[in-house]
């Protein structure tokens, strides 16, 4: 708290004042104990509690330029201060005439935050006026400007105090103004500006991903509510990993004599540079470890594509030229002669003729296409 | 077996694909297929397989998401984690770095449910959820086209 006003720092002559000015009341009295001052001189005319600019030590600039800081800190003065009190306009007073009094130094310090306060104020004070209704509409461009002025605004929530501490949380107050209008009193006592800033970022951002991940996850649009839409996303989360465990199994089930014959032909056209990127690093382990695979070595030569041009349309045709770098691997690769070179599948001779496979090839190769082109 | 396919996927990490191109993860995910099949397709138990596709799928979809990803990694770190029981060397990995006190019941559960959840913070958990989601609605995609033209042709026999 303030120390009362006799036991004054050891400051001025009429010592009558504290350094720090709690309240408006206190204040009043200090500005009466200045306005008649007993060691008043120095200034043009001390008409003790007359004509404002009288009171002012100072060059005429200075009270001019005072005067219309607080002429537009004035509806916000008086919108800050709950009870109107007379004297506002001589709230610049003592600290302006600070260079009659020996304690200056403090009033000086107020002086010179308070103008700076001011002339930052009247931008910022009409913007938070303006804010007073249109909330969230310009929250987002006009954060940042007001943020450093509105730091010293009092929006008359709390007591018109001057302190630092004060302006501190005006500045909460005035930035809750921007937002709805509910935050400005849930966020009162926060210590420093820096964190309230902080946790609005995060609360924004939050907010952005939760509509992300709304969009993503079908029905939930429609949902309002952190709670619901939480519980909607870990639901699809879990159902897709459900789909995943039955469609393994259902893989599984099926016949593993299937021929994925021509799959690894288009795969390999489609994104041949990247499995050439890729494929040396990966499979090169394969061989490795089964020298004698059929398929490691057919994935393997196919992420040789350069070699041959593999079209689509007709698998038939086109691998045929590379049959032949197959038939060198072995003996292994003759029961795929029948088929293009690059089936995954070891192919069971004894369910296809020659008839049969181009057949085959080619409905599993549509079939294939449908999957690629989803 | 297992540990071929993911070793295969697992090194091209390297390559930069967004998960946007579903014929990586196509191919990827029918290169696992072939080998986890080929390893052993009567010698093993339809289930065993089953677990194998499904150790496989995750894993090429782990691996065509990229390496950017947390939960990617946190994936492939735990498929393979069994495998490499044998040869685990303690290494420096500073995991759970802000154990979060998890007070909201539905925040807790994404946590378990999305892989490497436990160790970020929220807005952190919410954006590798909804990639995850993405992955994993591709996924889902794909393996129930492979599915249903491999019993088409199957049937059309």
């Amino acid at each position: 708290m303030e120390p009362p006003r006799s036991s004054g720092v050891g400051i001025d002559n009429s010592g009558e004042y504290s350094p720090e000015i709690a309240e408006t009341l206190r204040f009043e009295e200090e500005i009466q104990s200045l306005i008649h001052p007993s060691s008043f001189d120095g200034s043009a005319a001390p008409t003790g509690g007359g004509s404002f600019t009288a009171l002012l030590g100072l060059p005429a600039n200075q009270a001019v330029e005072l005067l219309h800081d607080s002429g537009a800190r004035e509806p916000l003065a008086s919108r800050i201060r709950v009870g109107e009190h007379p004297v506002h306009r001589p709230f610049h007073l003592p600290l302006d005439c600070s260079s009659a009094f020996p304690s200056n130094a403090t009033l000086v310090d107020r002086a010179a935050r308070f103008s700076v306060f001011a002339a930052e104020g009247s931008p910022a004070s009409s913007s938070g006026r303006l804010k007073a209704e249109p909330q969230d509409s310009d929250s987002p461009p006009l954060d940042p400007i007001p943020t450093g002025p509105a730091k010293r605004k009092d929006t008359g929530r709390s007591k018109a105090k001057v302190t630092a501490k004060k302006s501190k949380n005006a500045e909460e107050n005035t930035d809750g103004d921007k937002l709805p209008y509910v935050h400005v009193r849930a966020r009162r006592g926060q210590a420093t500006d820096n964190h309230s800033l902080a946790e609005r970022a995060r609360r924004e951002k939050i907010n952005a991903r939760m509509k992300l991940l709304q969009e993503l996850v079908p029905g939930c649009s429609k949902i309002t509510g952190t709670a619901l839409v939480l519980d909607e996303i870990i639901n699809h989360v879990q159902t897709l990993q459900r789909q995943v465990e039955f469609l393994s199994m259902r893989l599984a089930a099926v016949n593993p004599r299937i021929d994925f014959s021509s799959l690894d032909s288009y795969l390999s056209a489609e994104c041949g540079p990247v499995t050439v990127r890729n494929g040396p690093g990966g499979v090169v382990v394969d061989p490795s470890l089964w020298p004698t695979d059929a398929t490691a070595e057919a994935t393997r030569r196919l992420l040789v594509p350069q070699f041959w041009h593999i079209d689509l349309v007709p698998p038939q045709l086109q691998p045929q030229q590379s049959l032949t770098t197959w038939e060198r691997d072995g003996a292994a690769h003759s029961q795929l002669l029948p088929n293009p070179t690059t089936s995954l599948f070891l192919y069971d001779p004894a369910n296809s003729g020659d008839t049969n496979v181009p057949h085959r090839t080619a409905k599993l190769k549509t079939a294939e296409d449908r999957a690629l082109n989803l | 077996m297992y540990r071929r396919s993911f070793k295969d996927t697992k090194s091209s990490l390297g390559s930069p694909n967004p998960n946007f191109s579903k014929p990586m993860v196509a191919l990827r995910f029918l290169r696992a297929l072939s080998l986890v099949r080929c390893s052993g397709p009567g010698a093993r138990s339809p289930s065993y397989r089953a677990r194998g596709i499904r150790r496989a799928a995750y894993a090429c979809m782990a691996a065509s998401a990229g390496p950017r990803r947390a939960w990617s990694r946190a994936l492939l770190r735990k498929i393979r984690r069994r495998p490499g029981r044998g040869l685990r060397r303690p290494r420096a990995v500073i995991r759970r770095r802000r154990p979060v006190g998890g007070g909201d019941p539905l925040e807790v559960a994404l946590r378990r449910l999305v892989p490497g959840g436990g160790c970020m913070e929220y807005c952190r958990l919410l954006e590798e959820a909804a990639d995850y989601v993405k992955c994993l609605a591709m996924q889902v995609r794909l393996m129930q086209t492979i599915v249903d033209s491999a019993s088409h042709v199957n049937s059309i026999d």
